[in-house]
Protein backbone atom coordinates (compact mmCIF):
# COMPACT_ATOMS: atom_id res chain seq x y z
CA UNK A 1 0.00 0.00 0.00
CA UNK A 2 3.27 2.83 -1.00
CA UNK A 3 2.80 4.56 -3.91
CA UNK A 4 5.82 4.12 -6.30
CA UNK A 5 8.62 6.42 -6.33
CA UNK A 6 7.37 10.10 -7.98
CA UNK A 7 9.01 13.81 -8.53
CA UNK A 8 6.80 16.31 -6.95
CA UNK A 9 6.21 19.73 -8.09
CA UNK A 10 4.72 22.51 -6.34
CA UNK A 11 3.50 25.16 -8.97
CA UNK A 12 2.05 28.42 -7.79
CA UNK A 13 0.03 29.45 -11.05
CA UNK A 14 -2.10 27.80 -13.34
CA UNK A 15 0.63 28.73 -15.99
CA UNK A 16 3.32 27.02 -14.37
CA UNK A 17 1.04 23.87 -13.63
CA UNK A 18 -0.19 23.52 -17.08
CA UNK A 19 3.67 24.03 -18.54
CA UNK A 20 4.74 21.02 -16.40
CA UNK A 21 2.28 19.02 -17.69
CA UNK A 22 2.83 19.44 -21.26
CA UNK A 23 6.87 19.01 -20.49
CA UNK A 24 6.55 16.22 -18.23
CA UNK A 25 5.82 12.52 -19.23
CA UNK A 26 3.64 10.39 -16.98
CA UNK A 27 2.69 13.33 -14.86
CA UNK A 28 -0.75 13.62 -13.06
CA UNK A 29 -2.13 16.59 -11.40
CA UNK A 30 -2.92 16.39 -7.70
CA UNK A 31 -5.74 18.31 -5.74
CA UNK A 32 -7.01 16.72 -2.55
CA UNK A 33 -5.62 13.54 -3.49
CA UNK A 34 -8.76 12.09 -1.82
CA UNK A 35 -9.05 9.60 -4.81
CA UNK A 36 -5.32 9.70 -6.46
CA UNK A 37 -4.00 8.41 -3.32
CA UNK A 38 -5.91 5.20 -3.46
CA UNK A 39 -5.11 4.22 -6.86
CA UNK A 40 -1.30 5.11 -6.46
CA UNK A 41 -1.89 3.18 -2.89
CA UNK A 42 -3.11 0.07 -4.56
CA UNK A 43 -0.22 0.86 -7.70
CA UNK A 44 -3.19 0.92 -10.48
CA UNK A 45 -1.37 3.92 -10.97
CA UNK A 46 2.79 5.02 -10.96
CA UNK A 47 2.98 8.28 -12.31
CA UNK A 48 6.77 9.50 -12.35
CA UNK A 49 5.70 13.22 -11.52
CA UNK A 50 3.37 14.31 -9.37
CA UNK A 51 2.07 17.82 -9.89
CA UNK A 52 0.46 19.18 -6.84
CA UNK A 53 -2.11 22.69 -7.64
CA UNK A 54 -2.83 22.88 -3.70
CA UNK A 55 -0.79 26.28 -3.93
CA UNK A 56 -2.38 27.88 -6.94
CA UNK A 57 -4.45 30.18 -4.78
CA UNK A 58 -6.64 31.50 -7.84
CA UNK A 59 -8.20 27.74 -8.08
CA UNK A 60 -9.64 28.33 -4.28
CA UNK A 61 -13.25 30.55 -5.00
CA UNK A 62 -16.61 30.78 -4.85
CA UNK A 63 -17.81 33.68 -6.90
CA UNK A 64 -21.82 34.56 -7.28
CA UNK A 65 -22.79 36.72 -10.20
CA UNK A 66 -25.95 37.69 -10.93
CA UNK A 67 -25.95 35.23 -14.13
CA UNK A 68 -23.69 32.44 -12.67
CA UNK A 69 -22.00 30.79 -10.02
CA UNK A 70 -18.28 30.55 -10.38
CA UNK A 71 -16.39 27.72 -8.12
CA UNK A 72 -12.95 27.49 -8.72
CA UNK A 73 -11.27 23.75 -9.34
CA UNK A 74 -9.58 23.71 -6.15
CA UNK A 75 -12.55 24.56 -3.68
CA UNK A 76 -12.95 21.70 -1.21
CA UNK A 77 -16.50 19.83 -0.55
CA UNK A 78 -16.47 21.68 2.81
CA UNK A 79 -15.99 25.08 2.01
CA UNK A 80 -18.60 24.57 -0.73
CA UNK A 81 -20.74 22.22 2.03
CA UNK A 82 -20.68 25.91 4.32
CA UNK A 83 -21.03 28.86 2.09
CA UNK A 84 -23.51 30.57 3.09
CA UNK A 85 -24.35 32.21 -0.02
CA UNK A 86 -24.51 28.72 -2.12
CA UNK A 87 -27.20 27.90 0.58
CA UNK A 88 -29.10 31.03 0.14
CA UNK A 89 -28.78 31.03 -4.19
CA UNK A 90 -27.56 27.27 -5.43
CA UNK A 91 -28.43 24.73 -2.74
CA UNK A 92 -27.91 21.54 -4.69
CA UNK A 93 -24.46 22.29 -4.51
CA UNK A 94 -24.02 22.51 -0.69
CA UNK A 95 -26.28 19.30 -0.52
CA UNK A 96 -24.23 17.79 -2.87
CA UNK A 97 -20.94 18.64 -1.31
CA UNK A 98 -22.30 18.16 2.53
CA UNK A 99 -23.03 14.24 1.40
CA UNK A 100 -19.88 13.49 0.05
CA UNK A 101 -17.95 10.60 2.42
CA UNK A 102 -17.12 12.24 6.34
CA UNK A 103 -15.53 15.42 7.64
CA UNK A 104 -11.64 14.19 6.68
CA UNK A 105 -12.43 13.68 3.07
CA UNK A 106 -14.54 16.61 2.72
CA UNK A 107 -11.53 18.59 4.24
CA UNK A 108 -9.75 18.14 1.42
CA UNK A 109 -11.42 16.76 -1.70
CA UNK A 110 -12.18 19.17 -4.16
CA UNK A 111 -14.81 19.63 -6.76
CA UNK A 112 -12.49 19.54 -9.91
CA UNK A 113 -10.73 16.81 -8.75
CA UNK A 114 -14.52 14.95 -8.38
CA UNK A 115 -15.55 16.33 -12.02
CA UNK A 116 -11.85 15.14 -13.51
CA UNK A 117 -12.37 12.02 -12.03
CA UNK A 118 -15.86 11.75 -13.55
CA UNK A 119 -17.05 8.57 -11.90
CA UNK A 120 -20.77 8.21 -12.50
CA UNK A 121 -21.78 8.09 -9.21
CA UNK A 122 -20.07 11.30 -8.13
CA UNK A 123 -22.05 14.20 -6.55
CA UNK A 124 -20.74 17.20 -8.75
CA UNK A 125 -20.71 15.61 -11.84
CA UNK A 126 -24.93 14.95 -11.64
CA UNK A 127 -25.43 18.58 -10.24
CA UNK A 128 -23.37 20.04 -13.34
CA UNK A 129 -24.82 18.00 -15.68
CA UNK A 130 -28.61 18.57 -14.24
CA UNK A 131 -27.95 22.33 -14.18
CA UNK A 132 -26.00 22.90 -17.24
CA UNK A 133 -22.90 23.77 -16.31
CA UNK A 134 -19.56 24.07 -18.23
CA UNK A 135 -16.45 24.40 -16.95
CA UNK A 136 -13.11 26.35 -17.86
CA UNK A 137 -10.02 24.17 -19.06
CA UNK A 138 -6.62 25.59 -19.24
CA UNK A 139 -3.37 23.93 -21.12
CA UNK A 140 -0.35 25.91 -22.43
CA UNK A 141 -2.67 27.39 -25.51
CA UNK A 142 -4.89 28.97 -22.86
CA UNK A 143 -8.29 28.68 -21.60
CA UNK A 144 -11.59 26.80 -23.12
CA UNK A 145 -14.97 26.67 -21.85
CA UNK A 146 -16.70 22.67 -22.30
CA UNK A 147 -20.29 22.55 -21.60
CA UNK A 148 -21.17 19.42 -19.11
CA UNK A 149 -23.42 17.81 -21.76
CA UNK A 150 -20.29 17.93 -23.92
CA UNK A 151 -17.71 16.58 -21.26
CA UNK A 152 -18.89 13.29 -20.13
CA UNK A 153 -18.33 10.74 -22.74
CA UNK A 154 -18.44 7.50 -21.61
CA UNK A 155 -17.86 5.72 -18.26
CA UNK A 156 -14.75 7.21 -16.44
CA UNK A 157 -13.95 9.23 -19.97
CA UNK A 158 -14.22 12.94 -20.72
CA UNK A 159 -13.56 15.87 -23.19
CA UNK A 160 -10.48 17.06 -20.88
CA UNK A 161 -7.07 15.90 -23.05
CA UNK A 162 -4.17 14.73 -20.98
CA UNK A 163 -2.42 18.51 -20.93
CA UNK A 164 -5.36 20.61 -19.59
CA UNK A 165 -6.32 21.19 -16.38
CA UNK A 166 -9.88 22.18 -14.73
CA UNK A 167 -9.64 25.59 -13.31
CA UNK A 168 -13.34 26.02 -12.77
CA UNK A 169 -17.06 24.62 -13.02
CA UNK A 170 -19.78 27.74 -13.95
CA UNK A 171 -23.62 26.82 -12.94
CA UNK A 172 -25.77 29.22 -14.52
CA UNK A 173 -28.33 30.91 -12.47
CA UNK A 174 -31.09 31.55 -14.96
CA UNK A 175 -34.09 30.32 -15.32
CA UNK A 176 -33.71 29.70 -11.78
CA UNK A 177 -33.68 32.85 -9.46
CA UNK A 178 -33.52 31.79 -5.94
CA UNK A 179 -36.90 33.53 -4.90
CA UNK A 180 -38.95 31.22 -7.26
CA UNK A 181 -37.05 28.08 -7.34
CA UNK A 182 -36.33 24.87 -4.83
CA UNK A 183 -33.19 23.07 -4.60
CA UNK A 184 -31.95 19.29 -3.32
CA UNK A 185 -29.30 16.67 -3.89
CA UNK A 186 -30.62 13.45 -2.25
CA UNK A 187 -29.66 9.95 -2.69
CA UNK A 188 -29.01 6.70 -1.07
CA UNK A 189 -25.80 5.64 0.53
CA UNK A 190 -25.39 2.57 2.72
CA UNK A 191 -22.70 4.04 4.64
CA UNK A 192 -20.81 7.38 4.82
CA UNK A 193 -17.83 6.49 2.97
CA UNK A 194 -19.50 4.01 0.42
CA UNK A 195 -20.18 6.03 -2.95
CA UNK A 196 -24.38 6.22 -3.13
CA UNK A 197 -26.23 3.60 -4.99
CA UNK A 198 -27.84 6.42 -6.66
CA UNK A 199 -28.54 10.34 -6.06
CA UNK A 200 -30.79 12.66 -8.14
CA UNK A 201 -30.16 16.52 -8.46
CA UNK A 202 -33.40 18.80 -8.41
CA UNK A 203 -34.00 21.88 -8.99
CA UNK A 204 -38.02 23.27 -9.50
CA UNK A 205 -39.32 27.25 -10.52
CA UNK A 206 -42.83 27.80 -9.86
CA UNK A 207 -44.61 31.11 -11.47
CA UNK A 208 -45.33 32.63 -8.00
CA UNK A 209 -44.61 30.98 -4.67
CA UNK A 210 -47.38 33.23 -3.04
CA UNK A 211 -50.40 31.82 -5.06
CA UNK A 212 -52.94 29.04 -3.76
CA UNK A 213 -51.23 26.51 -6.23
CA UNK A 214 -47.79 27.51 -7.56
CA UNK A 215 -47.20 26.31 -11.56
CA UNK A 216 -43.70 24.65 -11.98
CA UNK A 217 -42.28 26.57 -14.79
CA UNK A 218 -39.17 24.82 -15.19
CA UNK A 219 -37.88 21.36 -13.75
CA UNK A 220 -34.29 19.79 -13.56
CA UNK A 221 -33.22 16.66 -12.96
CA UNK A 222 -30.02 14.89 -12.75
CA UNK A 223 -29.15 11.43 -11.71
CA UNK A 224 -26.18 9.79 -10.16
CA UNK A 225 -25.00 6.36 -10.94
CA UNK A 226 -28.42 5.54 -12.91
CA UNK A 227 -25.90 5.01 -16.23
CA UNK A 228 -22.20 5.21 -17.12
CA UNK A 229 -22.23 9.16 -17.22
CA UNK A 230 -24.21 11.01 -15.20
CA UNK A 231 -27.76 11.65 -16.95
CA UNK A 232 -30.11 14.71 -17.28
CA UNK A 233 -33.75 13.02 -18.36
CA UNK A 234 -35.89 16.05 -19.95
CA UNK A 235 -38.48 14.21 -20.94
CA UNK A 236 -38.30 13.06 -16.95
CA UNK A 237 -38.16 17.27 -16.75
CA UNK A 238 -41.45 18.13 -18.37
CA UNK A 239 -43.68 15.80 -16.78
CA UNK A 240 -43.73 17.90 -14.37
CA UNK A 241 -43.83 21.50 -16.03
CA UNK A 242 -47.13 23.62 -16.82
CA UNK A 243 -48.81 22.88 -13.87
CA UNK A 244 -48.91 22.63 -10.05
CA UNK A 245 -46.96 19.71 -8.65
CA UNK A 246 -49.20 16.95 -8.25
CA UNK A 247 -49.42 12.93 -7.68
CA UNK A 248 -50.09 11.96 -10.46
CA UNK A 249 -47.40 14.18 -12.69
CA UNK A 250 -45.16 12.62 -10.00
CA UNK A 251 -45.74 9.34 -10.78
CA UNK A 252 -45.89 9.86 -14.67
CA UNK A 253 -42.12 11.68 -14.16
CA UNK A 254 -40.68 8.48 -11.98
CA UNK A 255 -42.01 6.11 -14.40
CA UNK A 256 -40.14 7.98 -17.33
CA UNK A 257 -37.40 7.96 -14.89
CA UNK A 258 -37.60 4.25 -13.80
CA UNK A 259 -37.58 3.77 -18.17
CA UNK A 260 -35.31 5.96 -19.19
CA UNK A 261 -31.98 5.28 -16.72
CA UNK A 262 -29.73 2.58 -17.68
CA UNK A 263 -27.90 1.56 -14.61
CA UNK A 264 -25.47 -1.20 -14.07
CA UNK A 265 -26.29 -3.78 -11.33
CA UNK A 266 -24.05 -4.28 -8.33
CA UNK A 267 -23.58 -7.05 -5.61
CA UNK A 268 -25.92 -5.10 -3.37
CA UNK A 269 -28.32 -3.52 -6.11
CA UNK A 270 -29.27 -5.42 -9.19
CA UNK A 271 -30.41 -3.44 -12.59
CA UNK A 272 -34.51 -3.58 -11.36
CA UNK A 273 -33.59 -2.15 -7.98
CA UNK A 274 -31.78 1.40 -9.31
CA UNK A 275 -34.48 1.69 -12.00
CA UNK A 276 -36.95 1.71 -8.78
CA UNK A 277 -34.33 4.00 -6.86
CA UNK A 278 -34.23 6.52 -10.24
CA UNK A 279 -38.36 6.73 -9.63
CA UNK A 280 -38.19 6.88 -6.19
CA UNK A 281 -35.49 9.36 -5.57
CA UNK A 282 -36.57 11.34 -8.82
CA UNK A 283 -40.34 12.01 -6.84
CA UNK A 284 -38.80 12.89 -3.70
CA UNK A 285 -36.13 15.27 -5.17
CA UNK A 286 -39.23 17.06 -7.37
CA UNK A 287 -41.18 16.86 -3.90
CA UNK A 288 -38.41 18.88 -1.85
CA UNK A 289 -37.76 21.04 -4.27
CA UNK A 290 -41.04 22.17 -4.99
CA UNK A 291 -41.63 22.76 -1.28
CA UNK A 292 -38.85 24.90 -0.41
CA UNK A 293 -39.55 26.64 -4.55
CA UNK A 294 -43.19 27.49 -2.71
CA UNK A 295 -42.65 28.16 0.94
CA UNK B 1 13.85 -1.29 8.99
CA UNK B 2 15.24 2.37 9.84
CA UNK B 3 14.47 5.39 7.65
CA UNK B 4 17.86 6.13 6.96
CA UNK B 5 18.09 3.13 4.62
CA UNK B 6 15.11 4.38 3.00
CA UNK B 7 16.15 7.74 2.22
CA UNK B 8 20.04 6.51 1.23
CA UNK B 9 18.11 4.48 -1.80
CA UNK B 10 19.86 5.40 -4.95
CA UNK B 11 18.15 7.15 -7.89
CA UNK B 12 15.94 8.53 -6.02
CA UNK B 13 15.22 12.45 -5.72
CA UNK B 14 14.74 13.64 -2.10
CA UNK B 15 13.40 16.74 -0.25
CA UNK B 16 13.73 18.51 2.35
CA UNK B 17 10.97 19.37 4.56
CA UNK B 18 10.45 21.53 7.54
CA UNK B 19 6.90 21.62 9.78
CA UNK B 20 5.82 21.95 12.89
CA UNK B 21 4.65 18.47 15.17
CA UNK B 22 2.55 19.22 18.21
CA UNK B 23 4.28 22.25 18.68
CA UNK B 24 8.33 21.17 17.67
CA UNK B 25 10.26 22.19 14.68
CA UNK B 26 11.11 19.13 12.64
CA UNK B 27 12.79 19.13 9.81
CA UNK B 28 14.03 16.06 7.27
CA UNK B 29 15.41 15.31 4.03
CA UNK B 30 12.34 12.78 2.60
CA UNK B 31 10.99 11.24 -0.78
CA UNK B 32 8.04 12.64 -2.13
CA UNK B 33 5.99 9.63 -1.79
CA UNK B 34 6.44 8.93 1.71
CA UNK B 35 2.78 9.16 3.25
CA UNK B 36 2.29 11.72 5.98
CA UNK B 37 1.32 8.91 8.00
CA UNK B 38 4.66 7.35 7.84
CA UNK B 39 6.58 10.39 7.77
CA UNK B 40 5.05 10.59 11.26
CA UNK B 41 5.74 7.08 12.75
CA UNK B 42 8.90 6.24 11.18
CA UNK B 43 10.58 9.75 11.57
CA UNK B 44 9.29 11.60 14.26
CA UNK B 45 8.51 8.31 16.52
CA UNK B 46 5.14 9.39 17.12
CA UNK B 47 3.35 6.01 16.89
CA UNK B 48 -0.01 6.86 17.78
CA UNK B 49 -0.65 7.82 14.31
CA UNK B 50 -1.88 4.14 13.06
CA UNK B 51 -1.73 3.09 9.91
CA UNK B 52 -4.51 0.83 9.53
CA UNK B 53 -6.29 0.53 5.80
CA UNK B 54 -3.43 2.92 3.99
CA UNK B 55 -6.11 4.21 1.54
CA UNK B 56 -8.53 6.44 3.24
CA UNK B 57 -10.59 4.35 4.66
CA UNK B 58 -10.22 3.53 8.40
CA UNK B 59 -9.06 6.55 9.42
CA UNK B 60 -6.63 5.37 12.26
CA UNK B 61 -4.27 7.80 10.75
CA UNK B 62 -6.14 10.72 11.29
CA UNK B 63 -4.49 13.83 12.65
CA UNK B 64 -4.96 17.47 12.24
CA UNK B 65 -3.21 20.04 9.58
CA UNK B 66 -3.12 23.21 9.38
CA UNK B 67 -6.00 22.77 11.95
CA UNK B 68 -7.81 20.49 9.65
CA UNK B 69 -8.95 16.74 10.22
CA UNK B 70 -7.04 14.75 7.79
CA UNK B 71 -6.53 11.36 6.95
CA UNK B 72 -2.49 10.91 7.00
CA UNK B 73 -2.33 8.05 4.68
CA UNK B 74 -3.92 10.37 2.09
CA UNK B 75 -1.19 13.55 2.13
CA UNK B 76 2.29 13.14 1.18
CA UNK B 77 4.82 14.48 3.75
CA UNK B 78 6.03 17.46 1.06
CA UNK B 79 2.87 18.74 0.76
CA UNK B 80 3.49 19.69 4.94
CA UNK B 81 5.75 21.65 4.76
CA UNK B 82 5.99 24.77 6.73
CA UNK B 83 2.94 23.52 7.73
CA UNK B 84 1.29 22.25 11.57
CA UNK B 85 0.43 19.03 12.03
CA UNK B 86 -0.81 17.68 15.91
CA UNK B 87 -1.26 14.34 16.78
CA UNK B 88 -2.79 12.57 19.48
CA UNK B 89 0.68 12.59 21.32
CA UNK B 90 0.50 16.76 21.36
CA UNK B 91 -3.36 16.76 23.18
CA UNK B 92 -2.19 15.77 26.80
CA UNK B 93 -0.34 18.13 28.13
CA UNK B 94 2.76 17.01 30.66
CA UNK B 95 1.97 13.27 30.48
CA UNK B 96 -1.59 13.69 32.01
CA UNK B 97 -4.29 12.79 29.60
CA UNK B 98 -6.99 14.99 27.79
CA UNK B 99 -10.07 15.14 29.01
CA UNK B 100 -11.07 13.29 25.63
CA UNK B 101 -8.89 10.60 26.28
CA UNK B 102 -9.82 10.33 29.98
CA UNK B 103 -13.57 10.20 28.72
CA UNK B 104 -12.50 7.11 26.61
CA UNK B 105 -11.03 5.22 29.31
CA UNK B 106 -13.64 5.88 31.80
CA UNK B 107 -16.60 5.03 29.11
CA UNK B 108 -14.34 1.80 28.02
CA UNK B 109 -14.37 3.44 24.59
CA UNK B 110 -12.00 0.88 23.68
CA UNK B 111 -11.42 -2.93 23.45
CA UNK B 112 -8.14 -3.05 20.93
CA UNK B 113 -7.65 0.16 20.89
CA UNK B 114 -6.16 0.56 17.00
CA UNK B 115 -8.59 2.91 16.17
CA UNK B 116 -8.57 4.79 19.45
CA UNK B 117 -6.12 7.45 18.59
CA UNK B 118 -8.12 8.67 15.20
CA UNK B 119 -11.13 8.48 16.96
CA UNK B 120 -9.86 10.76 19.73
CA UNK B 121 -8.31 13.21 17.32
CA UNK B 122 -11.80 13.73 15.35
CA UNK B 123 -13.91 13.95 18.77
CA UNK B 124 -11.67 16.68 19.67
CA UNK B 125 -12.52 18.25 15.98
CA UNK B 126 -16.18 17.64 16.86
CA UNK B 127 -15.98 19.23 20.35
CA UNK B 128 -14.33 22.59 18.98
CA UNK B 129 -16.56 22.94 16.18
CA UNK B 130 -19.81 21.74 18.24
CA UNK B 131 -19.38 22.04 22.20
CA UNK B 132 -22.75 20.22 22.86
CA UNK B 133 -23.60 17.45 19.47
CA UNK B 134 -26.29 15.74 19.39
CA UNK B 135 -26.56 12.22 18.15
CA UNK B 136 -26.82 12.60 14.89
CA UNK B 137 -24.17 15.23 14.61
CA UNK B 138 -21.74 12.83 16.41
CA UNK B 139 -22.42 9.80 14.23
CA UNK B 140 -21.77 12.11 11.07
CA UNK B 141 -18.52 13.62 12.82
CA UNK B 142 -17.16 10.32 13.25
CA UNK B 143 -18.19 8.48 10.03
CA UNK B 144 -14.69 8.96 9.17
CA UNK B 145 -13.18 6.38 11.78
CA UNK B 146 -13.71 2.66 12.04
CA UNK B 147 -13.90 0.44 14.90
CA UNK B 148 -14.30 -3.55 14.90
CA UNK B 149 -14.42 -3.78 18.44
CA UNK B 150 -17.14 -1.63 20.47
CA UNK B 151 -20.10 -1.09 18.05
CA UNK B 152 -19.74 2.23 18.75
CA UNK B 153 -22.23 2.71 21.44
CA UNK B 154 -19.54 3.32 24.75
CA UNK B 155 -17.55 5.65 22.04
CA UNK B 156 -21.06 7.80 21.88
CA UNK B 157 -21.39 7.94 25.57
CA UNK B 158 -17.04 8.92 25.83
CA UNK B 159 -17.66 12.00 23.39
CA UNK B 160 -20.55 12.94 25.66
CA UNK B 161 -18.78 12.27 28.60
CA UNK B 162 -15.50 14.42 27.11
CA UNK B 163 -18.20 16.75 26.36
CA UNK B 164 -19.07 17.52 29.76
CA UNK B 165 -15.91 16.97 31.02
CA UNK B 166 -14.58 20.45 28.37
CA UNK B 167 -17.56 22.25 29.54
CA UNK B 168 -16.50 21.94 33.25
CA UNK B 169 -13.03 23.00 32.45
CA UNK B 170 -13.96 26.47 30.80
Amino acid sequence: MKPSAFEYHRPETVEEAVTLLTDLSEAELMAGNQSLSIVMANRLADPDHIIDINAIDELSHIDTTTDTVDVGALTRHRDIANSPVLKENYAVLPEAAGQIAGPTVRNRGTIGGSIGEADPAGNYPCVLIAMDGELELASTDGRRTVDADDYFIAYMMTEIEETELITAARFPREPFPASRTGMTFLGQKRAAQTWPTLSVAGAVRVDNPESTDPVVEEARIGLANAADIPLRIESVETAIEGEPLGDAALENAGDIAYEQVSPAGEMHADETYKRELAREYTKRAFRTAYDRAVA
Amino acid sequence: MSMDDVSAAPDRPTQEISLTVNGEDVTAEIEPRVKLSDFLRNYVDLNGVRVGCEHGVCGACTVSFDGDLIKSCMMYAVQTDGGEIVTVEGLGEDGSLHPIQEAFHEEHALQCGFCTSGFVMSTKDLLEEDPDPSQEKMEAHLSSNICRCTGYQNIYDAVRTAATKMEEDD
